[in-house]
């Protein structure tokens, strides 16, 4: 019942909060200082491209009007048209987002299980030798930029050694999939960029779970060791850290931008950067609101997970 | 008693690295017990208890045994691996904590947290482990077992989760329990059903106890033979009722003598001047040497012996049978204020106080939420230069109530008079006078106070703020002030952390007297603190109230301090005053059945006297539930009927000034609860 309605109450805090996104965005867009067309068009354009683009984009209507179709013309699936691909947006976005999320997904498979593994044992072991090096390394990763990292996983694994492809150019209709060895790099600088924060994350809420009492009540009671960490301290330390990857998932998609630009990697976060270059101002609008919505269901998804693992939302 | 004893410990030594000298925690400690027998350790904060509850069981976070042995049924445990220390813990010791609910964890079913010592003790498969557990949580008390088992933690009350803490100790019919602080913390109602229930247990388990606490009123009532710990020795063992009776360590007596209950308030509470000393610079003499009334140059030559003074009862002290001069020399007796009988002026008059709010929780879908009804139409009186007690336990709405006296939430309904004035809902709508003369101190000084400041600073403050004296003349003014709850002038320039706990709360006091203030809101000013503190801090408020005239609103979950220090007495529970009058009345008899279960759940030093004891059981109901009838019905040991639970119980007279609320006429309770009937009037 309690669950249940907290569930309710962020999926409506999450359409409140797409509707303001795709409120700001619109106004930044269209009301800012600066004709739009123009700024589409770039300094070269006549008047009368300006006024075709104009009427294309519907500019001469009131600023609410405009902005009332754009949104009942996005909720039903209309994006609208790309002004740099010529194509629909709607099937352009959803491709680019499908394989973003794939790269996601394959990468938080990854990074969980080992974030995990690896705060799990710096926190057992805490201030110990193997505490210090697993959290300097993952802090050393952490502190590296994307593109740092990617540029040397480049460097050694396909000029140096020549086992995986450098750019993950995939054909026109091909899968990722059907691709593997394409995706082996970019998920791996995915990885190492969550593994930093996610195995902190499990390492700090591990080390108060040991430290609670109930982990002593465990320990008196004679139980064997494994049973007192994984039973009993990691099972209620697993609650905090998964929001915190739920939180993390919106987090990649949006961080997706560099590593997809690195590797040319048909995902949501190059379409993103490439509609910028373009000035396709209607792409811009529709990714950034697809992203903020992949963003809320990612916490969505989390506070799911937590309420149903919460015994005290359980009831 | 060739017997073997199940527990021994010899000359146990324990410590702590700290900096760099290692903190002597516990120090040349002997004792054991017999098989079935209840061992009572008994001791102030860092006297080292809870340090030899754990070295019990080898399980010392950052502490060492450095020396001694702890014979488990003759065999020494100290030097165990890990691989047998598990053997035996939670199989052949067990342990009850103090706060069960962070004990049980939050994420598993109770009766798995049970079940599962008995299967990894190799006692039981699954299904016999769970079977086990059932009965264990019938053998506890626990209503319907059946369904209790697969319950969690946090849907459980704090009494019914130590009950499982209890069983889970129980599990695998262990020699020994370990039962550290089991009711510090609970309700003084749910204390006593617990304490019930170890009792009765213990006839039925055939094990062991070793039982910690700070309440000797506790350890009597369960325990067999005591233990007194004072910074990590044990310098007096005995009988129970022989230690309570007879103390031959002045340490003891000072302990027994500030246990305010059974202390008649004309008489001053002995407390225990001066605090523990350095544990990392542990003197050769007497421990208690510095702070012993008693103690002359030969205390400080060496630690004295174990004496025998009298059938199994000895004492570290070299001058035994002069330990009960103490009393005597405890601080010059004040002959406590002749209290005036007879009506005086009322400072304070509470009408009809509401105080509902309602939780904000975002979007609210469907219901609308209850108010919380945290004080429900009080009406009170406080008389001037006297003490009103308001006691109740927790989520009676009693500290709420001193929030809003003192201006800190807006009412919601009702009104305060202020020597017949009307008072504002908020502190600032208040005039800066009316503000000056209602002070509150808070239960925790270590948060009240500005760890920045020095204490002259602090007791300054509000004489600026105020503009009580002249500036030239705050320095003189903070003295008197300090000097006034027994300050030493030294301290003026001495940073809070400095300080222990009991003179903590003496500087909020003096800093709150700076203002001279006519009624002080006291919000359970000394349970943060220690019994000999306490009995500090106590003594300073009657002195100052003997000297300066001054009311109180007494705040308190504890019966014992109460009936020590205030006139009057209003029961709260849950919201709503059930019954109210002079505070010796009450007590003697108190006849609303809240109140009788109330004080029939305090311990008294007189042990195992065996009166008829009402208990309550269950918890209170939501402070949301909306109440038609009388708010006790749901637990009341003594309702009528329908009635109870659908109109509001009249409030009935009595000649001695009480009030009471309830449907029973109070002849006919007094009849059942074996008191002399009351008179009624109106
Ligand atoms: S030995 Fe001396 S100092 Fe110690 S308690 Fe006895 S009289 Fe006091
Ligand atoms: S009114 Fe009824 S329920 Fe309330 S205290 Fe009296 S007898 Fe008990």
């Amino acid at each position: 019942m309690q669950a249940i309605e907290l569930i309710l109450r962020r999926v409506v805090l999450m359409i409140v909060i797409l509707f303001a996104v795709s409120f700001l965005t619109f106004l930044i867009v269209h009301v800012l200082p600066g004709d739009v067309a123009n700024a589409i068009l770039g300094d070269l354009a006549t008047p009368d491209q300006v006024e075709l683009v104009r009427q294309r984009m519907g500019l001469n209507e009131p600023v609410l009007l405009r902005y009332w179709h754009w949104v009942t013309a996005f909720a039903s699936g209309d994006f609208g048209m790309s002004l740099a691909y010529n194509t629909p947006i709607a099937p352009l976005v959803f491709e680019r987002l499908a394989n973003s999320v794939i790269l996601a997904l394959i990468s938080l498979a990854v990074a969980v299980p080992i974030s995990v593994a690896l705060g799990v044992l710096a926190a057992m072991y805490q201030g110990s030798i193997i505490d210090r090096i697993i959290t300097g390394t993952v802090v050393l990763f952490f502190a590296l930029p994307e593109y740092v990292v990617a540029l040397m996983l480049i460097l050694i694994f396909s000029i140096w050694l020549g086992w995986l492809p450098g750019s993950s150019l995939i054909p026109p209709g091909g899968s990722v999939l059907a691709n593997f060895p394409a995706i082996v790099l970019p998920v791996t600088v995915v990885t190492v960029g969550m593994l930093a924060y996610l195995s902190q994350v499990t390492r700090a809420s591990m080390v108060a779970a040991l430290r609670a009492n109930y982990v002593r009540t465990a320990d008196l009671k004679g139980l064997p060791g494994y049973i007192v960490v994984v039973k009993h301290a990691l099972r209620n330390a697993m609650l905090p850290a998964l929001v915190e990857i739920g939180l993390n998932f919106g987090y990649t998609l949006g961080g997706l931008v560099i590593v997809e630009t690195v590797f040319s990697y048909a995902g949501i976060g190059q379409l993103l950067m490439m509609a910028v270059q373009s000035r396709d101002i209607p792409t811009i609008q529709a990714v950034v609101i697809v992203i903020a919505a992949a963003y809320g269901i990612g916490n969505l998804i989390a506070d799911v997970i937590s309420i149903a693992l919460n015994p005290k939302l359980r009831t | 008693m060739s017997q073997q004893a199940t527990l021994t410990v010899e000359h146990l030594s324990v410590s702590y690295d700290a900096g760099d000298t290692p903190l002597r925690a516990v120090r040349d400690v002997s004792f054991s017990i017999a098989p079935g027998e209840a061992y009572g350790l008994i001791g102030e904060s860092g006297s080292g208890k809870t340090t030899v509850a754990f070295a019990m069981m080898n399980y010392l976070r950052g502490g060492r045994i450095e020396g001694g042995r702890i014979l488990l049924q003759g065999q020494p445990i100290q030097d165990l691996p890990k691989s047998e220390l598990r053997q035996i813990r939670g199989n052949k010791v067990a342990m009850v904590y103090q706060d069960p609910m962070s004990s049980l964890n939050p994420g598993i079913r109770v009766g798995e947290q049970i079940a599962e010592a008995l299967r990894y003790h190799g006692i039981a498969d699954r299904a016999g482990a769970r079977a086990r557990a059932v009965r264990l949580l019938a053998d506890v008390n626990l209503p319907d077992p059946e369904a209790m088992v697969d319950r969690y933690p946090h849907q459980l009350s704090g009494g019914q989760q130590q009950r499982i803490v209890i069983a889970m100790a129980l599990a695998c019919e262990p020699d020994l329990v370990i039962m550290d602080e089991p009711t510090t913390g609970l309700d003084v109602t749910t204390e006593a059903v617990i304490l019930d229930l170890i009792r009765e247990l213990r006839h039925k388990i055939n094990a062991s106890i070793l039982f910690i606490s700070h309440n000797i009123a506790v350890v009597a009532k369960v325990c067999d033979r005591v233990g007194v710990l004072y910074a990590g020795e044990l310098v007096e063992e005995g009988r129970v009722a022989e230690v309570i009776r007879r103390p031959k360590h002045p340490y003891t007596v000072g302990l027994v003598a500030s246990m305010p209950s059974g202390t008649d308030r004309s008489q001053r509470l002995a407390s225990i001047k001066g605090s523990l000393p350095d544990l990392t610079k542990v003197p050769q003499g007497c421990i208690f040497a510095d702070r012993c009334l008693i103690s002359r140059d030969v205390c400080l030559a060496e630690r004295p012996p174990a004496i025998e003074v009298g059938p199994a009862h000895i004492s570290r002290c070299l001058f035994p049978d002069e330990a009960q001069d103490v009393i005597q020399k405890a601080e010059a007796r004040v002959v406590a204020p002749a209290r005036a009988a007879g009506p005086a002026e009322t400072v304070m008059h509470i009408d009809d106080l509401k105080l509902w709010y309602t939780r904000r929780r975002g979007l609210r879908v469907w219901h609308k939420p209850q108010p919380v009804r945290a004080v429900n139409g009080v009406t009170l009186d406080i008389e001037a230069g006297r003490t009103l007690a308001v006691v109740g336990e927790s989520g009676s709405g009693k500290s709420t109530l001193a929030r809003c006296v003192v201006g800190l939430v807006p009412p919601t309904g009702g009104a305060i008079e202020f020597h017949g004035e009307r008072l504002g809902g908020r502190a600032r709508q208040r005039g800066v006078k009316t503000r000056q003369r209602i002070q509150i101190i808070f239960q925790n000084p270590e948060s009240a106070l500005n760890p920045q400041r020095t204490v002259g600073e602090i007791i300054a403050r509000p004489l600026k703020l105020y503009n009580c004296v002249e500036p030239s003349r705050i320095d003189e003014r903070v003295a008197e002030l300090m000097k006034a709850v027994n300050l030493p002038a030294r301290y003026a320039s001495r940073y809070p952390h400095q300080l222990s706990g009991g003179e903590k709360q003496r500087v909020s006091i003096a800093r709150v007297l700076g203002t001279e203030p006519d009624l002080i809101i006291c919000d359970e000013p000394t349970s943060a603190l220690d019994i000999s503190v306490q009995a500090a801090v106590l003594n300073a408020l009657s002195d100052l109230q003997a000297r300066h005239g001054l009311s109180y609103m007494f705040i308190s979950h504890d019966l014992g301090v109460v009936r020590y220090i205030s006139d009057r007495v209003a029961v709260m529970y849950l919201g709503v005053v059930v019954e109210t009058g002079p505070t010796e009345a009450v007590f003697k008899a108190p006849h609303h059945p809240y109140t009788e279960s109330l004080v029939a759940a305090l311990p008294d030093l007189s042990g195992n006297g065996e009166k008829p004891e009402v208990r309550l059981q269950g918890t209170p109901p939501s402070p949301t539930a909306r109440i038609k009838g009388c708010v006790f019905a749901s637990r009341c040991p003594r309702k009528v009927g329908a009635i109870c639970e659908t109109t509001p119980p009249p409030v009935q007279n009595l000649a001695d000034g009480r009030k009471l609320a309830c449907h029973i006429p109070v002849d006919e309770l007094a009849r059942l609860q074996g008191a002399v009937p009351a008179v009624a009037v109106g």
